[in-house]
């Protein structure tokens, strides 16, 4: 009883801040669970870290070979809401999707923020590799700019698959690769994902804010806490799969549930959290929708999951052989 | 003198842009857009399956991710041979149509309100609103703890900037609650799409997701809450805007480019598709008094690299298309190439589509003295929106009488497998404008996909006859009394909606040269 009192001013500074209580407890338990601290520390820490915003953690977001699918998906952040992490609780210096200014008032505020050092390094999109001239910003190469970003960052972020590890764009004639390429040796955080999913996003800003620290990662560094089981093993279709039971017509209501490995699904060689904590605040995923999973949290999005949408892609071929043999049997069933 | 300046990058739109323009006499003389990043998408494509194309294709954008899809399936339907049950194409209209209705107003609070508000107005807002004098209080902190980011640095305010703390105030808040209204409207088309950005339910032949009435009812109770938003504020703003304050811009017809409009046409309100909520069509040399519309004839669109980063040829039809990258090319200047339409450059985008179908409300702003350019973009943005929210009422009740029938379908199953060889082309109209998919098929494979998008046509560079593109166009005369300060090229470039990740392309479909592609 006394931890829900202590709770209460926390939850205030939370709530001052256009969160709404039920909520932000609901989504506290959780992560408090997952991060191993109580409730009431992760709130508390939480409810520090926001309220402590006389000096806004300054946010350098550059985009490279990107679509700005991951900066809409950013926007999709309901709690907090997107324009309240905009305006509250970080300093925006430079994102051209939202930036008020252009040219080289842009590029001005860009170089100070450099200059100071110690900002979280959000990038979204590849670095052309055939030449850097395939992706140009402010007269400069991208790639030039990534690295003297990178340099004096305080963390850095790459955000949707393009970044992470290439995407679709590694396999195109400009070579994009991700950070893991382009910046060897640097320590990121990588939320893959086509485009990033924005809890995984929402989360990782508000642990490093919390915690000053990297939460735990992969080894291809994705946080565990969204990346650490396959798509399968928390898919309510599995059953359609131990049972052979595959979709193979979509007009038919009877196959609507079943299984979408003979539709080209990734799932059970691609990990994720989407099924548990799904997209749109809920709403659905890919698989809800009748379409597989295409994998695209994993390096080898897009090339290797080609042809997407039957069961001869390289992964298809090693998801049946690896049912064949058994491997995907559940322990207790 | 002129003076010569760069705007890199143009920031608030999608994509990266440069623009150059040269000013003598306070006003725009010449002009100059470039597209600054390619990635080479359809040269990728190239031996992959067909099927594999509206994944890939929608990745073209993060923002209007879905119409890549959609027009790229439509490309496929056509080379499959296949026929989309109705209650296929209902729900592919249901998912566009949510796309439209957060990509509108996203674009005229997000990515342009800052350009006609003197944000900084806020303070003095002396009202006793709750709300209002909560966004005083963020705003005023924000100046107190002196970071104001990302909302400074910006262009000096001019004389078209709202001043008045009421007004500027009152853009605040639904600049705010616009984020949140459009993050639900994607959540609508996640009903059917599976997830946003980047629907996953649409396939060659019709769609994955088989509806239930509980996902009908919860599209329309959502849709409820759009229509309340985009009636009640959205347009209401854009019309306060764009008959009060900014009427001079109106008049003066700020941006308005060659006045040639093309729509390819979309969203079908039948099976058959006789009756589109937005006709196709073609308007070459605008006549306001007298607006003649010729039929749309695909066969009449041709491609120039001539000023672009391709390797040099004539101009062709995008199914004959053939370029690789030349990156040393002396006089070229933008990875965008240079569409047009029987030999002449184009608008697309909304303003076109609503001239196109002789919209009544468009044509009373015309009546009343607006020139088509920057105000009328924005003004035929929101009334389409209304069009859309509309159409979506009906399709809702379509889908409804239409499930429940026997034998109800969303797939040509029969069509699912590729053919061994065909070509196929798929239209539709983006919220940026008119979008075409071409693509060649043989031995089930992919041999040539091409896309001319919407700002492909808008952003275009000059074309083999050294005609400007509709950008470069709409800036000549523009007023920019203080070269530090351009903020009027920056309005007439927003109203286009530029998005440049779209537009940028690359081919090579015969030699598969592409490997022989080098750069130094």
């Amino acid at each position: 009883m006394k931890e829900g009192e202590q709770l209460k001013n926390p939850l205030e500074t939370i709530e001052s801040h256009g969160i709404s209580r039920r909520d932000f407890l609901k989504y506290s338990a959780v992560a408090a669970a997952l991060f191993g601290i109580s409730e009431f520390e992760f709130t508390s820490k939480i409810a520090q870290a926001i309220a402590s915003s006389s000096k806004k953690p300054p946010v350098i977001w550059l985009e490279g070979q990107d679509c700005a699918g991951c900066s809409i998906s950013f926007t999709q952040i309901l709690n907090p809401p997107a324009s309240a992490i905009i305006l509250d609780k970080i300093s925006l210096r430079y994102h051209e999707t939202v930036m008020a200014s252009s040219g080289h008032l842009a590029e001005k505020v860009y170089h100070d923020t450099v200059k100071e050092g110690g900002y979280v390094l959000v990038v979204e999109g590849s670095v052309p590799t055939a030449d850097e001239r395939f992706c140009m910003v402010g007269g400069r190469p991208f790639k030039a700019i990534l690295e003297e970003a990178a340099n004096r960052a305080g963390a850095i972020i790459a955000v949707g698959a393009c970044a992470s590890y290439g995407g679709i764009p590694k396999a195109t004639p400009s070579k994009g690769v991700g950070l893991d390429k382009a910046l060897p040796g640097k320590a990121v955080i990588n939320l893959p994902t086509c485009p990033v999913h924005p809890d995984h996003l929402a989360g990782t800003v508000l642990y490093f804010l919390t915690t000053g620290k990297v939460p735990p990662l992969d080894k291809i560094g994705r946080p565990l806490i969204y990346f650490s089981e396959s798509i399968h093993d928390n898919c309510r279709r599995r059953a359609h799969f131990d049972a052979n039971r595959f979709l193979e017509d979509w007009n038919n209501p009877e196959q609507k549930e079943w299984c979408l490995a003979k539709k080209g699904c990734k799932g059970p060689l691609a990990k994720s959290d989407c099924p548990i904590r799904r997209w749109n605040d809920g709403i659905n995923f890919c698989i809800d929708c009748g379409a597989p999973c295409m994998g695209c949290g994993e390096p080898e999005f897009y090339e290797d999951m080609s042809p997407l949408y039957t069961a001869e892609s390289e992964i298809s071929k090693r998801i049946w052989a690896m049912k064949e043999e058994g491997l995907f049997a559940r322990e207790n069933s | 003198m002129a003076k010569k300046i760069t705007i890199d990058p143009v920031t608030r739109i999608e994509g990266h842009l440069k623009i150059e323009v040269e000013i003598e006499g306070g006003k725009v003389k010449n002009a100059w857009s470039s597209g600054t990043m390619a990635r080479g998408f359809e040269a990728m494509l190239i031996d992959k399956d067909p099927r594999d194309a509206p994944f890939v294709t929608s990745r073209f954008c993060g923002v209007c991710y879905s119409v890549h899809q959609l027009t790229s399936a439509r490309a496929l339907d056509s080379a499959f041979g296949a026929k989309v049950p109705w209650g296929g194409t209902l729900i592919r209209n249901l998912v566009m149509g949510a796309e439209y209705i957060y990509d509108h107003p996203l674009h005229f609070y997000q990515l342009s309100a800052l350009d006609y508000i003197d944000i900084m107005a806020v303070a003095n807002y002396k009202g006793k609103d709750k709300d209002l004098l909560a966004i005083k209080e963020k705003v005023v902190n924000l100046v107190k703890s002196n970071d104001t980011h990302p909302l400074t640095p910006r262009y000096k305010p001019d004389q078209f900037c709202v001043k008045d703390p009421e007004v500027v105030i009152t853009a605040v808040k639904h600049y705010i609650d616009a984020l949140k209204i459009h993050a639900q409207a994607r959540n609508m088309g996640a009903i059917w799409g599976g997830r946003t950005p980047h629907y996953q339910n649409i396939v060659p032949g019709g769609v994955t997701s088989f509806p239930d009435i509980n996902q009908v009812v919860r599209f329309r109770t959502m849709l409820d809450e759009q229509a309340k938003f985009i009636n009640e504020v959205y347009i209401p703003d854009v019309l306060a805007f764009g008959t009060g304050p900014l009427w001079e811009l109106a008049k003066m017809g700020l941006g308005g480019g060659h006045y040639n409009y093309l729509s390819y046409g979309a969203f079908e309100k039948d099976p058959e598709g006789k009756s589109l909520v937005f006709p196709a069509g073609v308007i070459v040399g605008l006549n306001p008094a007298n607006i003649k519309v010729e039929p749309f004839d695909p066969q009449k669109i041709t491609e120039s690299v001539k000023f672009a980063w391709y390797k040099e040829s004539k101009p062709v039809h995008p199914y004959q298309g053939e370029q690789v990258f030349d990156l040393d090319k002396k006089e070229a200047y933008s990875f965008v190439k240079a569409p047009r339409y029987d030999g002449k450059p184009m608008e697309v985008g909304p303003l076109a589509r609503m001239l196109v179908a002789k919209n009544p409300q468009v044509l009373g702003l015309v009546k009343k003295g607006a020139k088509p350019g920057v105000v009328a973009r924005h003004a035929a943005r929101a009334i389409e929106t209304k069009l859309i929210v509309d159409a979506c009422y009906e399709w809702c009740d379509k889908l409804l009488s239409e499930m429940t029938k026997p034998g109800f379908k969303i797939h040509d199953t029969e069509h699912w497998e590729p053919p061994e060889k065909g070509m196929g082309a798929g239209f539709y109209e983006a919220p940026r404008g008119a979008l075409g998919h071409w693509i060649e098929i043989k031995d089930k494979k992919i041999k040539n996909y091409q896309a001319v998008v919407p700002s492909t046509w808008n952003a275009s560079p000059r074309d083999e006859k050294g005609v400007r593109g509709q950008y470069e166009e709409s800036l000549i005369g523009v007023p920019v009394p203080d070269p530090e300060n351009p903020i009027n090229v920056v309005r007439v470039i927003r109203s286009f909606d530029p998005c440049l990740a779209c537009a940028i392309h690359l081919i090579d479909p015969h030699t598969n040269e592409v490997r022989k592609f080098i750069i130094e």
